[in-house]
């Protein structure tokens, strides 16, 4: 049981949003929208994290555009004109993509594979060292007449 | 054998991982490339005024080729580097290709003491917010944009310019 408490504890730390409570002068779906694009000044954050200039123009921009009445893909189609696909932070599931989409079950099939075969060969191997009873007491035998 | 297919295994996703490492966003190819360039409308910082009018409109200036270099006074070295290198490509090439910076989430003070500091002669318009620079997918100061005179961009260069990259680029937009 105990080997399992880390185990939960990740679980929660995990389920945390990374950007927390969006501060209250933009709709939260301005943030919710800028979650799905990348900041394109930074490494490994998105337009909603980011503070830096291009990422809060981002929003503001969002905001006007969801006030103009345009749809979330819309707006992602807007950036996405201009950046490129490299933008999204989900790729579409398309093509050559869906191997990225796919690639962690690969993994796991691959892993579960391995394991498998490794409990397989550690059971042969125990089966081989196990004595038969005819073995045994001759064994037995043995060490009574010693 | 089997331990080969593991090291192999192990060699191909560290390599992987190697190169992904090493890729930056700047030099991907922009999506603009071939494109019509996004047009756009700036004031211009004050220094242009008298020659260039109070506003700046790209689309206006059609006909000619057009260097269009994004640039702050923030941006240390990079933009420090290419901004003489920019003004000599300006002054050998005034009479063919208009040069036009776009000064971006910048302070104004700052922008014209950097315009003092190299004596840019080429026209800049102020960006504070930098909505120009998000309409050409930039992903960061400095680029410089190579536009025909069609108004199509042709080429995207990220970071500092040198002078004969900027020659050979300008070369290529000539018509």
């Amino acid at each position: 049981m105990r080997f399992l408490w880390p185990l939960i504890f990740f679980a929660f730390a995990f389920a945390q949003t990374p950007t927390g409570e969006p501060p209250p002068d933009l709709p939260p779906e301005v943030f919710r929208i800028a979650s799905e694009l990348r900041c394109p000044v930074c490494q490994g954050e998105s337009a909603a994290e980011s503070n830096a200039g291009v990422s809060q123009e981002m929003r503001r921009q969002i905001a006007e555009m969801l006030r103009e009445g345009k749809s979330a893909e819309e707006i992602k189609r807007y950036f996405v004109e201009r950046y490129g696909e490299w933008i999204l932070y989900a790729p579409p599931k398309r093509g050559i993509n869906w191997l990225l989409w796919l690639a962690p079950l690969i993994g796991l099939l691959v892993f579960g594979f391995g394991f498998w075969r490794y409990l397989a060969e550690a059971g042969r191997r125990e089966a081989e060292l196990e004595l038969s009873d005819e073995e045994l007491k001759a064994l037995e035998r043995r060490l009574e007449g010693e | 054998m089997r331990k080969w297919v593991y090291f192999a295994i192990v060699l191909v996703l560290g390599g992987l991982f190697w190169w992904g490492m090493q890729r930056d966003p700047g030099k991907l190819k922009s999506v603009l490339v071939g494109k019509p360039a996004p047009d756009f409308e700036l004031s211009l910082l004050p220094p242009y005024r008298a020659e260039w009018g109070e506003r700046f409109r790209l689309s206006e200036h059609r006909g000619k080729p057009v260097v269009l270099n994004f640039w702050a006074s923030w941006c240390y070295p990079a933009c420090y580097e290419e901004a003489p290198i920019l003004e000599a490509g300006w002054r050998k090439f005034r009479d063919r290709v208009l040069f036009f910076g776009v000064n971006t989430q910048d302070r104004e003070a700052d922008a014209l003491e950097f315009i003092a500091q190299f004596n840019l002669t080429f026209p800049h318009g102020y960006d504070p917010r930098g909505k120009v620079g998000i309409d050409y997918g930039m992903y960061g100061v400095p680029e410089t944009f190579f536009i025909d005179a069609e108004g199509r961009v042709r080429y995207r260069h990220a970071g500092a310019i040198t002078a004969a990259e900027l020659e050979k680029r300008i070369r290529e937009v000539l018509p």
